[in-house]
């Protein structure tokens, strides 16, 4: 009678990547970086691409609104930056000593994002007026 | 016109497409904020079981949930939740924030602007998210897991009322 086991149903997959440390790694990096990537994504200007909604156009990385076709819009390319970069971060820190990055305070994926909302609040000062 | 696919418009008019789009974005956001406001205050108030206490209230019950059976779900709903609000978010450029510039409700638009980053900001934090609620015995995650999770139950709540702020000043019917 064949034992073989299978591996590749969800809850399998979910539970080995629970007790991955390469994924706790990758998710706690993440978590921190995401929030300072995109809080420099907004106050650079740092899109990976620009939309233009009146005409449906995508730039590569920033464009200015084009005189009679309407606004640009920078928040998806700022999110498209922030993800790929907090993504290729977290992966790069994978290959990192796993006593190193167990050194990581935990803590600080939910003080890292918390403490970016004064500063996004700084960064919209533009609509604070009366 | 926001994005919107041309063969939708044989069978809906482009009013009746985003007032959908808009109450799939709403309903979902819903959903999310139940299931986050339920851990929320499991971590905050756990309920401990009491030899001899009667009959749970609302309000036990309420926090009494397990809350790594929503962890899953909380993960699906931001991220559906996030797609459905940034395709909305092509016609709100057009036809909702510049209304609200020229009225100069500014205060409007920045917590709007505010909302937006916070939904991004979430994305990053779902997959640790979801490991402290997978991992839910690890007692090392455990303040970890409690504070994220009320910071993510806060951050609903805000993006959340301010949706409603903003469709109070310019949302359906306008």
């Amino acid at each position: 009678m064949s034992t073989t086991t299978t591996t590749g149903t969800p809850v399998a997959r979910a539970t080995s990547l629970v007790s991955s440390a390469a994924f706790r790694t990758f998710a706690v990096v993440c978590a921190i970086t995401t929030p300072i990537i995109y809080v420099a994504c907004e106050m650079q200007n740092w899109p990976l691409f620009t939309y233009h909604p009146g005409t449906n156009r995508v730039d590569l990385f920033y464009a200015p609104a084009v005189r009679n076709e309407g606004p640009a819009m920078h928040w998806y390319g700022w999110t498209a930056t922030t993800l790929l970069v907090s993504g290729v971060l977290g992966v790069l820190a994978t290959f990192l000593p796993e006593n190193a990055t167990r050194k990581i305070p935990l803590s600080l994926v939910w003080i890292v994002p918390l403490a970016s909302i004064p500063v996004l609040i700084y960064a919209l000062r533009f609509f604070w007026r009366w | 016109m926001g994005l919107l696919p041309d063969f939708v418009l044989d069978y809906v008019d482009v009013g009746t497409f985003w007032t959908i789009l808009m109450i799939v974005h709403g309903l979902l956001a819903v959903a999310l904020l139940g299931a986050l406001t339920h851990q929320a205050m499991s971590v905050l108030m756990p309920v401990r079981q009491v030899a001899g206490a009667g009959a749970p209230g609302f309000v036990t019950r309420f926090r009494a949930v397990q809350g790594a059976g929503y962890a899953a779900a909380v993960c699906v709903l931001w991220i559906v939740t996030f797609i459905f609000g940034a395709w909305i978010y092509t016609k709100y450029r057009m036809y909702v924030r510049i209304p609200i510039e020229q009225q100069g409700f500014w205060k409007t638009q920045g917590v709007f602007e505010l909302k937006e980053h916070l939904a991004t900001i979430g994305l990053g934090l779902l997959p640790i998210y979801w490991l402290f609620w997978k991992d839910a015995k690890n007692p090392d995650y455990e303040s970890a897991r409690k504070w994220l999770t009320v910071t993510l139950a806060a951050m609903v709540w805000f993006m959340f009322l301010v949706g409603h702020i903003v469709n109070n000043v310019r949302g359906f019917g306008s």
